[in-house]
């Protein structure tokens, strides 16, 4: 309440010090700057916010994570205004058309390059796309293709019904891919088509109908650095599925295993982390390619790059497709694991590394490959079960988040017992790998994933319990449960809603803690 | 002791003597609060009292009834809900019968404490007599009495809300205030009181400005108001006609004649008060068209609500000399005073905001007199003509301003070095700085800094560090937009070659005794961080070598003792300075290729910073905070070491309720250590988790600081996946009642409206922080998705939030929320 009873209306002078909004401005940066990696973290496709032509643009842009979004109303007035321009430039003839059209391109573009936000929505409603699609009429000027494929690639980064605008646009992207094009212009293309793969299957099937994926493959052939690394990460997106026929397709790309196969071996890591993405989806979803893959020696060039990288980056695909390809090929793993049994590349020390690694992802996944290799014929057994990885295992299991003891469990169980054979409803143990994996500590970690909801994780406890009862020499195996309050974890199950678990639960207390139990004592 | 004692005591010199009648006063009102209330409403409505006891006794009453604190508030409104009928109704009583006291500071206060009862009452339906008691019969009234019940409407149309009040009330309310601002009265109190409560009840009056002859009547008597031989009334009428403007900007079409010929005269004769106030009313109607222009692009009015009228446009012939006119009456001094304001100033504001307005247009009104002045002997006239100037660098196109500025630059660099005046340079460097900020930068299409004249550029602006500080900190300034405008420019930079001695100098600058004086400091240290943050690669090896010196710069801070309270101040503003600049240091070094070598410093950096904190003052720890954000981000999962000893300090931040923007700040950095830490950060949560579940259960936080913590709750839930289950329980309460607050909230007031909308922002945010699946980790969901998916499946009303969210105007809500039902759908589908 004003105390004299005036209201005194007075506003900041224009002519102010600079102190006062450049701390601010300071300020707010630092938690845009957050914001935008917070971002980062979770986007699926992906903003161009600086040219694939890298750098002779007069404007190239650089630091792209210290720009300042515009207020919104403001850049989405001046979209309109753009589009405006743009509808003008469009149809203008004669002399300076040309130019007046670029001009008015790059100030759309850079409308949509500059915020994190980009004014999607208002390029859309002023009927951006129609406009865009002229511009990419064949006999353009190069410069007037890059700048409405990068609109468009902006455009498709969008909400899913800001990516289908660009349907009437995919014909003329998917033709400007082709060799004839320039490469700029081609990699641009490529980003718009990856933006709009990543979208969903619904348009990855209209993608693959209009027959993008070939220049696509045959884009990545050659060495060019930055056009290889867009239209590997544009393939993939197109190829993860969950239908196989588009990896399917790009398998029967001439030349392709070779292009794959020779990029991985290159050190750009960025190149090889896009490529790694593409073996992921091949190895999980085509067989034909899984052999062609591995004929070609792929595990070795794998197991080299885990070996020698550390950018979480690449090594979380490379992690994946070892894992695909172990599960499909146990036996090829295995010729990987003698070969190089006494080599820096050693395979189960290198994912030794990586479970040693501070990234939970990194453990998720290489106790997941472990796994896979723990499920194969008793040579992989024996060689994890002498390797380093082992007291990290037993660790793992006490210590780490439950995604990843999870994982761990499978590798230590598999460990203990031989491979099923169809039929054979309880597997043979083996005895020397359980009776060390025990006293290495590990039951307590089984008991309490019997404990957790998890159905499967549960059920993998109950598994080993019942190894431990049936398969610990001179029937100290219920002492033990007992003693880790292993009865208390199975009585949980006595009444529990999953058949299958109360009926092992059940079972095993009826069979090792009967009336019989203590007797002895 | 009876209380006109207690009351008299209570303000007594002697120290002894007012702690006991102040224990006293507490005590009574803890033991019997009806009493004390009806008691100090007896004392205030008694004439025999003395003036003192009744003036205490009436703030202690208000006291009683609002504070400033939220909470505080929320509870003293239920308290006096809470008071039996007969006593409220006593009180009422008396509060009534003193505004006919003699005495006209008790009738004030008492004016002021039925406003506060109004404003608790109103809204629950009590008191409803109120307004019709006030008016029964005004017109009978006493002058005295009448200036008192006039002053009361205006306090109570500021304390409650127009939709309260009926419509039958607001009338008569209406018909009184402006009958007692009419001419006709002749009694200057009740028309002075009537138009300051005319200025509170415009709010209220939207019905009453949809009716054109009440309208008309209105403005009649405003703009006679304005005439009126008494110059706090025309100040008063000039005030309301300033609230007009921007409330009812779309009726004033009509009037904006009669308006522009009362304001003219008013800025060209009348007393400064009121002249400010006619200023302000043209700069109002600028506000109100640059925001309609920038919101609808100008051509889409069709679709507004509110169509541009362009008034300032069609006032331009007559407006832009009228203002012009004012800069010639500057004063001595005021670029040393910081707190100036005068009718210069103001006029040079409204120009700025007419150039913005009309664009284009207002340059030819504004060339002339600067082409007749800028070279005059009297440095009021070259002052004059360069403050024009620089007001109307922002709104005209480039085009427009280009050939001038040009034209303009030698000229100004050459005044800067050699202009006698310390007016005319410090303007002089200011435009300098606007030129820059405004026509400078990689949208520009002919630079206006090219080789030729780069050199010359720098060295002025260096040279004029050395001037006067207040000369100094604008040519800082100019420097900041300088170094500003080169942000984009890619790998080579025209700054390069200067970038040491730009550097050498500032910091000389910063140094400088006297940079305490005219904020030079703080300029020298914002251009600094300016000139670093848009340096290239060229120069990140001096920009390395900084470090050491601004780290020995804080560290000196934090060795002296015994300063005086003068000298903290100064040296807790210089340690946030300084650990500003050490966070746009690691923003730019904490990455490829410098990093290496930039995280040598980092244990020592942390060291000081941590000993920041122990200083203990708001703005450090703030700039502290945020610069271990941005060191957190740099180090990657190694942050991890300082965890330990920095916990504690993050608790601190947490707890800190009073300075709110600590605990803001505190609580985004919790998402950069999130991001550097990922699941190392787990043995802390349980810690963190609990403070923020606190804050955002407290009552006593600001709530702008809650929507960040759901925001934090998803960087948690990113960075310990599944272990974030365990929370789930705690956390999802909190989300569920935040989306019911923020759907209730009915738009209240605009703040409420703002923060209801981050509010929700940050729900939708810590929700979709659950989901995590394309960059290839992908496990998120699958652990969480089943549990949040539930919950939020069951919960109806978060549905029905978000679908609100989904039909709101606030695009960046709608944008969460998309984004949030995306996750939903996906989290659910699992």
């Amino acid at each position: 309440m004003a105390d004299d009873g005036s209201a005194s209306n007075r506003r900041d002078p224009i002519k102010s010090s600079v102190g006062n909004v450049a701390g601010q401005r300071r300020r707010q940066q630092a938690v845009t700057v957050a914001k935008e990696r917070r971002e980062l973290l979770v986007r699926a496709k992906r903003l161009c916010r600086v040219g694939t032509n890298g750098g002779d643009d007069e404007d190239a842009l650089v630091e792209n994570e210290m720009m300042i979004d515009e207020e919104q109303p403001v850049l989405e007035a001046q979209t309109i205004k753009a589009v405006e321009e743009l509808k003008s430039a469009v149809q203008s003839q004669g002399k300076g058309a040309m130019q007046k059209r670029v001009t008015a391109l790059r100030e759309l573009r850079r409308l949509l390059s500059k915020s994190e936000f980009p004014p999607i929505d208002a390029a859309l409603s002023s009927g951006a796309v129609p406009l865009l699609v002229q511009c990419l009429s064949f006999g353009s000027p190069d410069e007037q293709l890059l700048e409405s494929a990068w609109c468009l690639t902006n455009i498709a980064a969008g909400k899913p019904e800001e990516t289908k605008a660009l349907l009437p646009a995919l014909p003329l992207l998917i033709a400007h891919l082709g060799e004839k094009s320039s490469a700029p212009v081609a990699e641009q293309c490529a980003w718009a088509i990856g933006n709009v793969a990543g979208e969903g299957e619904e348009l990855r099937n209209v993608l693959l109908s209009q027959g993008a994926l070939p220049p696509l493959a045959r884009m990545i052939f050659p060495d060019k650095g930055s056009t290889v690394r867009t239209a590997a990460w544009a393939l993939s997106n197109l190829i993860k599925g969950p239908e196989s026929k588009a990896a399917a397709q790009l398998v029967r790309v001439e030349g392709i295993v070779d292009a794959i196969l020779r990029h991985l071996k290159k050190t750009d890591e960025e190149i090889a982390t896009e490529i790694a993405w593409i073996v992921v989806y091949l190895s999980a979803l085509s067989d034909i390619a899984t052999s062609m893959l591995l004929k070609g020696g792929i595990l070795q060039l794998l197991v080299e790059r885990l070996a020698t990288s550390n950018s979480l980056q690449l090594l979380i695909p490379v992690l994946r497709s070892l894992g695909n390809f172990v599960s499909v090929d146990p036996k090829a793993m295995l010729t990987i694991l003698i070969g190089g049994e006494n080599t820096e590349e050693n395979v189960i020390n290198v994912l030794a590394k990586c479970l040693r690694s501070e990234h939970r992802v990194l453990k998720k996944e290489a106790a997941w490959v472990l796994s896979n290799i723990a499920a194969g014929s008793i040579e992989h057994k024996r060689m994890i079960h002498s390797s380093e990885a082992m007291p990290l295992l037993l660790r793992l299991l006490s210590t780490s988040p439950f995604d990843i003891r999870k994982e761990v469990a499978y590798v230590l169980g598999n460990l203990c017992v031989e491979s099923a054979e169809e039929g054979n409803a309880r597997p043979r143990i083996i005895q020397e790998h359980l009776v060390s994996i025990v006293s290495g500590g590990c039951l307590r970690g089984f008991i309490d994933l019997v404990r957790s909801p998890d159905i499967e994780a549960a059920r993998l406890g109950l598994q080993f319990i019942e190894l431990v009862l049936r398969g610990m020499p001179n029937g100290e195996g219920p002492k033990l449960v007992e003693g880790e309050d292993g009865i208390d974890a199975m009585e949980r199950f006595q009444f529990h809603e999953n058949e299958e678990l109360r009926v092992i639960a059940n079972s095993l207390a009826d069979k090792y803690f009967g009336e019989d139990y203590g007797i002895n004592e | 002791m009876e209380v006109t004692q207690l009351l008299l005591n209570a303000q007594s010199i002697d120290g002894t003597v007012r702690k006991h009648a102040e224990e006293n006063l507490k005590l009574f009102q803890s033991q019997n609060l009806a009493g004390f209330l009806l008691s100090l409403a007896g004392e205030l409505a008694n004439d025999e009292k003395p003036v003192d006891s009744r003036k205490l006794a009436g703030l202690v009453l208000k006291n009683a009834l609002d504070a400033k604190e939220q909470h505080r508030k929320y509870e003293l409104v239920q308290r006096w809900l809470s008071l039996d009928m007969a006593t409220k109704t006593q009180i009422r009583a008396f509060l009534l019968k003193t505004l006919s006291s003699p005495v006209p500071d008790v009738r004030s206060t008492a004016s002021q404490v039925i406003a506060k009862v109004a404003g608790i009452e109103l809204p629950q339906n009590q008191w409803p007599e109120l307004v019709g008691s006030l008016l029964s019969n005004i017109h009978q009234l006493p002058a005295h009495v009448k200036q008192a019940t006039l002053e009361t409407l205006g306090y109570l149309c500021e304390e409650v809300s127009p939709d309260v009040v009926e419509q039958e009330h607001v009338n008569k309310i209406l018909t009184a205030v402006v009958q007692g601002m009419n001419a006709a009265e002749g009694n200057n109190d009740v028309r002075l009181a009537a138009t300051r409560a005319l200025y509170m009840a415009l709010g209220f009056a939207q019905a009453n400005f949809n009716n054109d002859m009440e309208r008309d009547y209105i403005m009649r008597v405003v703009c006679e108001a304005t005439l009126s031989p008494e110059v706090k009334i025309r100040q008063a009428a000039f005030e309301c006609l300033v609230s007009i403007a921007s409330t009812y900007y779309e009726k004033l079409a009509h009037y904006m004649q009669d308006i522009f010929n009362i304001t003219a005269k008013a800025v060209r004769e009348d007393d400064e008060s009121v002249a400010l106030q006619a200023i302000e009313f043209w700069s109002s109607i600028c506000d109100e068209e640059i925001d309609i222009l920038e919101e609808y692009g100008g051509e889409f009015t069709g679709d507004s609500d509110v169509p541009c009228f362009y008034f300032t446009k069609q006032a331009l012939p007559a407006l832009v000399p009228l203002l012009l006119e004012t800069l010639l009456k500057q004063e001595e001094d005021q670029d040393l005073d910081e707190g100036a304001w005068n009718i210069a100033m103001a006029g040079g504001t409204c120009l700025g905001l007419v150039a913005r307005a009309v664009g284009d247009d207002i340059v030819p009104h504004v060339m002339p007199f600067i082409e007749e002045k800028i070279s005059k002997p009297d440095w009021r006239e070259r002052e004059a003509a360069t403050y024009a100037f620089g007001s109307i660098l922002e709104g005209p196109s480039a085009d427009k301003l280009m050939t001038i500025v040009n034209a303009a630059l030698t000229f100004m660099l050459n005044a800067l070095t050699k202009d006698p005046s310390n007016h005319v340079k410090d303007t002089t460097a200011w435009t300098l700085g606007r030129i820059f900020e405004f026509l400078h930068g990689s949208t520009i299409e002919t630079p206006i800094i090219t080789q030729a004249n780069c050199q010359q550029i720098i060295t002025v602006l260096i040279q004029s560090m050395k001037d006067a500080p207040n000369v100094a900190e604008k040519a800082c300034g100019a420097l900041y937009f300088l170094a500003q405008g080169y942000e984009d420019i890619g790998p080579n930079s025209p700054l390069t070659p200067f970038f040491q001695e730009i550097i050498q100098s500032l910091l000389a600058v910063a140094h400088r005794e006297d940079a305490t004086e005219s904020r030079l400091r703080t300029a020298a240290y914002e251009a600094l961080n300016e000139v670093v943050r848009c340096s290239t690669d060229e120069t990140s090896t001096m920009v390395l070598q900084l470090v050491p010196v601004i780290m020995l710069e804080l560290h000196n801070t934090l060795e002296g003792d015994k300063l005086s309270s003068d000298e903290r101040e100064k040296q807790n503003e210089l340690q946030g300075l300084l650990c500003g600049c050490l966070q746009v240091i690691i923003q730019k070094l904490g990455s490829e290729p410098t990093k290496y070598v930039f995280m040598q410093h980092a244990d020592q950096m942390m060291g000081l910073f941590l000993r920041v904190f122990g200083c203990r003052s708001a703005t450090a720890h703030e700039e502290a905070m945020l610069a271990i954000g941005a060191l957190a981000y740099a180090a990657g999962p190694d942050f991890a070491k300082y965890m330990p000893e920095f916990y504690k300090y993050l608790e601190m931040g947490l707890q800190n309720f009073e300075e709110y923007q600590v605990c803001a700040v505190t609580v985004g950095v919790i998402g950069d250590i999130c991001r550097a830490l990922e699941d190392k950060i787990l043995p802390y949560c349980d810690g963190i988790m609990t403070q923020l579940l606190k804050d955002l259960s407290s009552n006593q936080l600001h709530r702008s600081v809650k929507p960040p913590i759901f925001s934090c709750f998803g960087d948690i839930a990113l960075a310990i996946g599944e272990n974030f289950e365990k929370y789930i329980n705690y956390s999802m309460p909190m989300l569920q009642s935040a989306a019911e607050l923020s759907a209730h909230a009915s738009g209240a007031d605009d703040e409420m409206t703002e923060y209801t909308n981050s509010l929700r922002n940050g729900i939708l945010e810590g929700r979709g922080g659950d989901e995590d699946s394309d960059w290839g980790v992908g496990d998120l969901a699958d652990t969480l998705g089943s549990h949040v998916g539930g919950l939020i499946q069951q919960s109806v009303s978060s549905k029905e939030f978000l679908n609100e969210c989904l039909s709101s105007d606030d695009h960046t809500i709608k944008e969460a929320a998309e984004w949030a039902k995306h996750a939903i759908t996906r989290a659910i589908s699992v």
